[in-house]
């Protein structure tokens, strides 16, 4: 039997705080290739002997990519390796380049979308988990000094962001911030939204 | 934590604990000992020493507890690992408001923190572990409260 080998390409996709291995295909004529992988925390690497914990959703998977966001759970450097199995016999680990810290991981500015129901104006937010605030701005057009400011913790349906003046324009944008982390996205787009009522003209 | 400010995500941490908390404390048939509350509870201890006992039982979990956890199911120990890179990541930071001394222990507290040693000398070392695992709770609840 001809040697199995690793895994190459290990890399990580990490965006908004879900981190993904990925890894290319080993590719043997006729056979099932099968993959396992596993992680090792700091904590592992200084109080426990290096010990690797075993990933079982990703054991003997086909997949050639494995969701280890719940076990990346902590702001420290994690080490991640992932072998090939066909059948008993298995390949060395190929292990990822370096450490993965979620601190890192690529942050994008959250969809949003904002409405003008009658005077009031609401923002829905995308809803990314628990990890995440948003800070909300909004101002009156043509008021850009006076912008207002508003944390969101949790994310509800909607968000209440002010009572508008009739036919008035009001702009939004929203960021998102992570604070196991420490870290925000970038602003959105801003939208802009006008309240009902304004003008209206009296026919004498 | 007083003058010193860390950021800790206790709601992961939590989070994390409460999926594998039945489990350890099934595992911990000694129910009339508490480690973290005997003689007293932690909310007896003043407000002030917060931070150094924060930092004292971070290093106590981090050091003695955590390491002697292993069980046989790969879920609760990928639980476990979760919890203590999260403990090892706040306990740098505790440990920078130590080195800096925003982070001194009164009398009362270093008695106590010396009676949870004591308590957990008490017992053989995995059965140790596995009960202080288990009183997580107590030590989340009293940093939340407190």
């Amino acid at each position: 039997d001809a040697l199995l080998s690793p895994p190459q390409n290990i890399s990580i996709l990490s965006t908004n705080m879900k981190h993904f291995l990925t890894w290319s295909p080993v590719i043997v004529q006729g056979e099932t290739v099968k993959y396992s992988v596993e992680f090792q925390g700091e904590y592992e690497r200084e109080y426990a002997n290096e010990t690797w914990i075993p990933i079982s959703e990703c054991s003997l998977t086909t997949a050639t990519e494995c969701n280890i966001t719940e076990d990346i759970s902590a702001t420290v450097a994690y080490s991640l390796r992932v072998r090939a199995e066909v059948g008993a016999r298995s390949s060395e680990w190929g292990t990822l380049q370096g450490f993965f810290n979620r601190i890192t991981t690529s942050l994008t500015p959250p969809l949003m979308k904002v409405i003008a129901d009658g005077y009031h104006l609401l923002v829905e937010l995308e809803d990314l988990g628990p990890a995440f605030q948003f800070c909300v701005l909004y101002w009156k057009k043509g008021q850009e000094r006076r912008v207002q400011q508003k944390v969101v913790k949790e994310v509800s349906s909607v968000v209440h962001l002010d009572t508008m003046e009739a036919g008035a324009d009001y702009c939004v944008k929203a960021q998102t911030y992570i604070e196991a982390i420490n870290r925000s996205s970038s602003f959105s787009q801003t939208q802009c939204v006008r309240a009902q009522g304004g003008t209206s003209m009296w026919l004498v | 934590l007083g003058s010193c400010r860390v950021p800790i995500s206790m709601a992961e941490i939590r989070a994390g604990f409460n999926t594998i908390k039945a489990n350890i404390q099934a595992r911990d048939p000694i129910k009339t000992l508490s480690i973290l509350s005997y003689p007293h509870s932690l909310h007896k201890l003043k407000s002030s020493d917060r931070c150094c006992i924060t930092h004292h039982l971070f290093n106590f979990y981090v050091d003695k507890v955590f390491k002697h956890c292993k069980t046989e199911d790969s879920y609760v120990n990928r639980k476990i690992s979760s919890i203590a890179n999260s403990f090892l990541s706040v306990r740098r930071s505790l440990q920078q408001c130590h080195e800096q001394n925003k982070c001194l222990c009164g009398q009362e507290s270093t008695e106590k923190l010396r009676q949870i040693l004591v308590n957990y000398q008490g017992l053989n070392v995995t059965s140790a572990a596995i009960k202080s695992l288990g009183e997580l709770d107590i030590l989340l609840d009293w940093m939340e409260k407190s």
